[in-house]
């Protein structure tokens, strides 16, 4: 049984090689790294910059966050960003200048750090409870949210490429009649997509986080991205099984691409308040992720338990599907 | 137009394909169904401030500035100032002053705010006399994300054309019937004519129902919008026949079609957001034709009919451009055959 396993092993490689799924996971990685670490990891807001027109020189602060203009043109220019704060010291009664952003308390604070600054109010140092600065935030959180992406796509489509494939070729009809247990047939490919999941896990994350850093997190970051391999993988199979053709699939998983990862991308990255997100399976999945690559203790058993359970029904439920298409292959 | 009913026929079959098209539709709705007020909340300044730690003066200060949310415990307050997908800044009161303290992964405007806001608070008082022009604007920044999620949904629907034209071109080579072409005594351009108009077709007006249902747009903005809408969907159709060109199996392809997907849709949204409208870089991202879509359609819905024109002169270059590209590679390769 052993041998027919890696037999079945090496063939599902061969057929992996020949569609260029390792080629594109290549691809993906090249591409989300460049992104992270050319685009993502800059992505900052500075402070509401202060423009001063002050030709008598009335204003005695000098600070940082002044910059003078010479002339009142200059100042409005300057503010048709709808960020900045101008001041105008020309006339008797200093006058301050600002296009609203269309946030009250925003606009309520702009005038307040313009006053303030003007007055020279700026000191401070505020208290840093946190570990990691902004550029590892950035990296953690932008990594975990490719891969969470990357993951549901790739074991989604990359086994049902080979697996339409197979069909067309009429393997499954052929495997009716060979003496291969039909759950080796799902184990095969599920242990291959599970392998080079991982490993473009390991890569993805040493890339973009650093060799130091990765270490840390990898343990955990393994186990989850593990789990949503095969839960991905397992629908993936279910899906390319049931569905008539490779067009119609990639369809379909457009439809789910947009409606699965879209809110969940949207709850995680900024903190919007939706009740109902905690019924999103893959809100969970995700945010296990984060929390992973946060090295944040939030997973906890019932977790694991229902992942563990979703994975046995989804073995059990392709098991079953299998059985009867095979059976009416004949 | 035989041809014509032939393609129509065949995707009348596909229910998929025409989900596809509803898909940003759909989307559309759910957006115009959302309420403002979840996304309001994003663009302000968050405090995070203890319930029995904080007087109500200092919470209604606070209030004027950001939005406030209190916590029952310093664990509950400290966990929410850490969360690395909030910005928000943890605030304690200690007799007439406040501290604060945030987990050091905020933005620099939000980092600067912690830093300096007890002394701004302390000196709250204390005003200069000061003439305040505050200039309203006329689209409300509360829409301002709702109106970015629109034209984000638009573009989509825009892209679907690329989408399905490529997966139909794929999926006949797939099937061999690209081979057969060759035979059949079809010209290159009533081929390309006929490809071209069904992913056209689908996206203009998949893109149209969106906008209907989305935007409110004026009579004169009528045209300019038609405009922006039919340039940039036959630009979409014209890459998914590249993208159908190129690629020789539906893996491949879809690989493809993710790439341009995301160059379609990231840098319009990247520039729109961070680069300021009249640096080299911003004149640099009209190379890519969906930031000409983008910006011209934002340009439309905040009311500049007439900036959206020089969008629409660069959206015809690229019309022209991609076309003769196109036809050069095709030529090319029917004399390889020949």
């Amino acid at each position: 049984m052993w041998r027919g396993f890696s037999h079945l092993l090496k063939k599902d490689f061969k057929l992996m090689l020949s569609s260029k799924f390792f080629l594109l996971a290549l691809i993906s990685l090249v591409l989300y790294s460049c992104y992270i670490n050319f685009v993502y990891v800059n992505l900052d807001q500075e402070m509401y910059p202060v423009y001063l027109y002050d030709p008598q020189d009335k204003l005695s602060v000098t600070s940082e966050y002044i910059t003078k203009i010479d002339s009142r043109e200059a100042v409005e220019t300057a503010c048709a960003d709808q960020y900045s704060v101008g001041f105008d010291f020309s006339a008797d009664k200093p006058e301050l200048y600002m296009l609203s952003s269309g946030l009250e308390t925003t606009d309520h604070y702009r005038m307040v750090w313009g006053e303030a600054v003007i007055n020279g109010n700026v000191d401070g140092q505020a208290g840093v409870i946190g570990t990691n600065n902004k550029e590892m935030k950035n990296r953690r959180e932008i990594t975990a949210e490719f891969l969470f992406f990357e993951l549901s796509a790739v074991g989604f489509l990359g086994l049902a490429s080979m697996l339409f494939k197979e069909k067309q070729m009429g393997v499954i009809r052929v495997h009716g009649i060979l003496p291969v247990r039909r759950s080796m047939f799902i184990l095969s490919k599920l242990l291959l997509l599970l392998v080079s999941d991982l490993m473009f896990t390991s890569l993805l994350t040493v890339i973009n986080l650093g060799v130091p850093y990765a270490i840390d997190v990898l343990p955990e970051v393994l186990l989850q991205a593990g789990i949503l391999s095969l839960i991905m993988t397992l629908v993936g199979f279910f899906c390319a099984i049931r569905l008539p053709d490779f067009k119609q699939f990639s369809l379909f998983y457009l439809v789910l691409a947009v409606f699965v990862t879209t809110p969940v991308f949207l709850a995680g990255q900024t903190g919007i308040a939706w009740d109902w997100i905690v019924y999103h399976p893959m809100y969970h999945l995700f945010e296990a992720m984060k929390a992973a690559y946060f090295s944040t203790p939030m997973v906890e058993a019932p977790y694991y338990l229902i992942c563990f359970g979703a994975i046995i029904l989804l073995f059990l439920l392709v098991y079953q599907t299998l059985n009867c298409e095979m059976a009416k292959e004949g | 137009m035989k041809g014509l009913k032939y393609q129509l026929k065949s995707i009348r079959r596909d229910k998929m394909c025409i989900l596809t098209f509803l898909l940003p539709v759909i989307v559309g709705i759910a957006i115009n169904l959302l309420s403002g007020v979840s996304f309001q909340s994003m663009g302000e300044t968050a405090f995070g401030v203890l319930e029995n730690n904080i007087s109500a003066d200092t919470v209604e200060w606070l209030q004027s500035n950001g939005t406030v949310t209190q916590y029952e415990t310093l664990d509950e307050l400290r966990e929410a100032v850490n969360n690395p997908s909030t910005q928000m800044i943890g605030v304690l009161q200690t007799g007439n002053a406040i501290q604060t303290f945030l987990s050091g992964d905020e933005l620099e405007v939000n980092r600067r705010i912690a830093d300096t806001l007890p002394q701004i608070y302390e000196n709250r008082i204390e005003q200069l006399s000061l003439d305040k022009t505050i200039i309203p604007v006329k689209t409300d920044n509360n829409e301002g994300l709702k109106s970015l999620l629109i034209v984000l949904a638009l573009v989509t629907a825009m892209f679907m054309g690329c989408t399905f034209n490529a997966m139909n071109i794929i999926s006949e080579k797939e099937d061999g019937i690209e081979f057969i072409n060759q035979v059949l005594p079809t010209t290159t351009k009533s081929y390309v004519v006929q490809k071209m108009l069904l992913g056209f077709i689908g996206g203009s007006v998949s893109t149209i129902v969106t906008a209907f249902i989305c935007l409110r747009i004026e009579a004169v903005q009528i045209l300019p919008f038609l405009l922006i809408v039919l340039f940039s969907a036959y630009i979409s159709a014209l890459i998914g026949l590249f993208i159908g060109y190129f690629s020789n199996g539906l893996m491949v392809g879809i690989v493809y079609i993710k790439i341009v997907m995301i160059l379609f849709l990231a840098p319009p949204i990247f520039f729109y957001l961070t680069v300021p409208d009249n640096s080299i870089i911003f004149i640099l991202s009209y190379l890519i034709p969906s930031s000409a879509t983008f910006e011209g359609i934002m340009n439309l819905a905040n009311g500049s009919t007439t900036i959206a024109f020089k969008d629409i002169f660069v959206l015809v270059v690229h019309c022209i451009f991609w076309f003769l590209t196109y036809l050069l590679i095709s030529e090319r390769q029917k004399n390889r055959y020949n």
